[in-house]
């Protein structure tokens, strides 16, 4: 039962990690800052400008 | 005796592994059952991750625990942070996996399971996932810097710009030809096209959900588009069967090229988070699961491999593609055993985000094992067709021949036989007018994936599931050509900048336009020449895109060269040297072959050759094509010409460096961040 816990919460950490939701609390935590949409939108155009300049993998 | 029953263990799976290659390569005359791949694929991984990889951790690179990564020593809470092993495994995982690893092994099934088989298994141990590792070990050493700084500071200027440069030329090919397997994917499909097209309103709803109405939700609208775009699976078979719409939905390939042009366009100039980002969130979920969902469909159906271990192509005048398994074989797959790209995945977001060093072993090697094991299941979902299926699907009009029973007699007469009443009905199953002639590899994938999940679900849906497969891979197709097109227009800014400072900002609208439609006309060549390609465009075009990947891989291989060499001399510079020297045997090679082979359907100059000598004695069908053609062989025959100088260029100045190392007669300086003692604790991971 442990396992499976354990196998849950990791699936939905990789899920947050994924979708940047993480990546956004951590944002906020660093910055002392509260979720507000213009936070978010401000992070998410520092994000996606620094994501979209990688290359992709074929 | 726990020590005891470890090794125990070990040897057993290691003989499993040696027991079931064996048993796939000796086989021949009965059909063999996928599980024997699996077991091959999965127990050589684990004896290649347990005991080769762990001997480059400890012996080769030193992991060491103590030492503080650069996820903790510049710790930022955005790019450079700590994070759980199993997340950063997936993380990592998800952004090397691309359709190369299912398009790949599916086109090299023309040879029979084997060839790619084995080099997939082998080629992912002995190369592949030695490249990942490596170079994430080097970028991890040097705070996350890229594969062209580290190209420029180990190597030097000329090969860090020998590096941009084919970076750049590798994205261009590589864009026209995934474009071209997802316009091969849907012409003449309105079922398909639908939902394709549905993805995109789709993506701009998620794109204003996530913006203004719901910001932060990305999970809770990712879930709200995967579920709208089952709904639009579900509404192309309505539309499919629609005697008004059906017509509209039903594009020739032309057009399909010309509409994934102007998307590209459009995609690359829009702002990042109307289209790109939500469609980029719902790919990634996408992916993840449908490869969990064929590896649960193919343990549970565990079905039979249709095709033989070897075919008749092997001596090279397949239909698919032309040329022998050497060198062919191995530069068709590229992604599923070695890939170029991965290095600058390994070199990008992952290392920065590395808790602990040995880490670094589980992430580097295993996510890339991980996706050689993608491949081997796009191998089975190939094989697992009949092949006369496989072959009328894959093959080109102009080599079997333009109606159903041309193609199918042509077929028959190589030993697979195929009526065209047979494909009518699979075709009819699957809601679509026709599966001959369509080349890419990504509908018989498709139709290979929808037999493993209504195998275990039921025959019934056998059209959803096929219409699910077209949707999964033109899905993250798309997301590559955008997000590609967007960040080649970057690279061109960054160049362009050089020479006109204006040209270089970003945000300045007519330079985002021109690089934009620059970027977007050049793959939009490739792509159109390989439309309009009597032999399918698939061809030309892969080839041309493996020997691209192959030889960036060649050039990361040279980096991680130059650094063991630096870090131990000639000691253990056989570990990335041996993949290297077969790589760009293989290259050039197929390179070479591609350029001067006097195979018409093999090299570019010779078909050039056959056109002009056509036009002159005026038995050319169409004048104006045949030229086309000739200018676009001979461009094909210089872009390749070009790829082999780059890499000469970036291997004779890494040998130069070597050469300076090993004889004395230059310092071997490791520019590795200093040492410093990790203070994380093991409940911040």
């Amino acid at each position: 039962m442990r396992l499976i816990r354990r196998a849950v919460h990791l699936l939905v950490a990789l899920m947050r990690e994924l979708s940047d939701e993480s990546a956004y609390q951590r944002h906020l935590a660093a910055h002392g800052l509260r979720h507000s949409p213009e936070e978010w939108r401000r992070f998410c155009d520092a994000r996606l400008l620094s994501r979209f300049v990688r290359p992709r993998c074929c | 005796m726990r020590k005891f029953l470890g090794r125990l263990l070990w040897a057993a799976v290691s003989v499993a592994a040696a027991y079931a290659l064996a048993g796939i390569a000796l086989n021949r005359g009965e059909p063999v059952n996928s599980v024997w791949l699996v077991v091959a694929a999965a127990c050589t991984y684990l004896v290649g991750f347990r005991f080769y990889a762990r001997f480059i951790g400890a012996r080769v690179m030193g992991l060491n625990n103590d030492r503080a990564t650069p996820a903790e020593r510049l710790r930022n809470g955005h790019d450079y942070e700590p994070t759980n092993k199993w997340v950063l495994f997936g993380h990592h995982f998800a952004a090397i996996a691309g359709p190369g690893p299912l398009v790949g092994p599916v086109l090299a099934a023309q040879f029979g399971y084997l060839p790619g088989t084995l080099w997939i298994i082998i080629g992912a141990v002995l190369g592949g996932c030695v490249q990942d590792f490596v170079i994430l070990f080097a970028s991890m050493r040097r705070d996350g810097k890229t594969l062209g700084q580290m190209a420029r500071e180990e190597i030097g200027r000329l090969g860090g710009l020998t590096a941009l440069l084919t970076v750049m030329l590798i994205m261009v090919i590589l864009l026209a030809v995934i474009a071209l397997v997802f316009v091969n994917a849907l012409k003449g499909s309105p079922w398909g096209t639908f939902t394709i097209a549905c993805t995109m309103p789709i993506a701009v709803f998620m794109g204003i959900y996530l913006r203004y109405w719901r910001p932060g939700k990305v999970l809770e609208v990712s879930l709200i588009g995967f579920a709208l775009v089952v709904l639009a699976i579900l509404g192309g078979q309505w539309v499919a069967e629609s005697p008004s719409l059906a017509p509209v939905f039903t594009l020739s390939g032309p057009a399909l090229a010309i509409a994934v042009i102007i998307y590209g366009f459009f995609a690359s100039a829009l702002p990042v988070w109307l289209l790109l980002a939500p469609r980029d969130y719902l790919s990634t979920f996408v992916k993840l699961g449908v490869v969990f969902m064929l590896a649960g469909g193919i343990l549970l159906v565990r079905p039979q491999l249709q095709l033989p271990a070897l075919t008749r192509f092997t001596d090279g005048t397949g239909p698919i593609f032309a040329g022998t398994i050497f060198p062919f074989c191995f530069i068709t797959i590229a992604c599923g055993a070695i890939s170029g790209f991965h290095s600058l995945i390994s070199s990008g977001t992952t290392p920065k985000m590395i808790a602990r060093e040995w880490h670094a072993w589980g992430i580097g090697y295993g996510a890339m094992a991980l996706e050689s094991f993608v491949a081997i299941m796009a191998m089975i979902a190939a094989c697992a067709l009949q092949p006369g299926v496989y072959f009328a699907v894959n093959s080109p009009a102009g080599v079997v021949g333009v109606t159903p029973e041309a193609a199918t007699a042509t077929i028959t007469s190589w030993g697979f036989p195929v009526t065209a009443a047979e494909m009518e009905t699979l075709a009819r199953e699957v809601g679509e007018h026709t599966l001959f002639f369509r080349t890419g590899g990504a509908p018989s994938l498709a139709l290979g994936m929808a037999h493993i999940f209504a195998g275990s679900v039921g025959r019934r849906l056998l059209g959803f599931w096929y219409h699910f497969a077209i949707m999964f891979e033109a899905l993250f197709i798309l997301t590559i050509v955008d997000a590609g097109t967007r960040v080649g227009r970057f690279m061109l800014q960054d160049l362009l900048g050089h020479v006109w400072k204006p040209l270089g900002r970003t945000s300045w609208m007519p330079s985002v336009i021109t690089t934009s439609a620059a970027i977007v006309l050049a793959w939009g060549y490739f792509l159109y020449q390989g439309v309009l390609d009597p032999l399918g465009g698939i061809n030309s075009l892969w080839p041309l895109f493996g020997i691209a990947n192959q030889l960036l891989a060649a050039v990361a291989l040279c980096v991680a060269t130059t650094i063991l060499v630096k870090m131990h001399g000639a000691r253990y510079m056989w570990i990335t040297c041996l993949p290297l020297a077969w790589l760009v045997t293989v290259t050039f090679t197929a390179g070479f072959q591609k350029i001067f082979s006097p195979a018409p359907r093999i090299g570019f100059l010779a078909q050039a050759a056959e056109l002009q000598a056509a036009i002159q004695a005026g038995t050319a069908a169409d004048l104006s094509e045949a030229r086309a053609l000739i200018f676009n062989a001979r461009l094909d025959a210089v872009v390749c010409g070009i790829f082999l100088v780059l890499v000469t260029t970036i291997l004779a100045d890494s040998i130069r460096v070597w050469y300076g190392i090993l004889t004395g007669k230059r310092e071997a300086r490791v520019l590795e961040a200093p040492f410093v003692l990790t203070r994380l604790k093991a409940e911040e991971i």
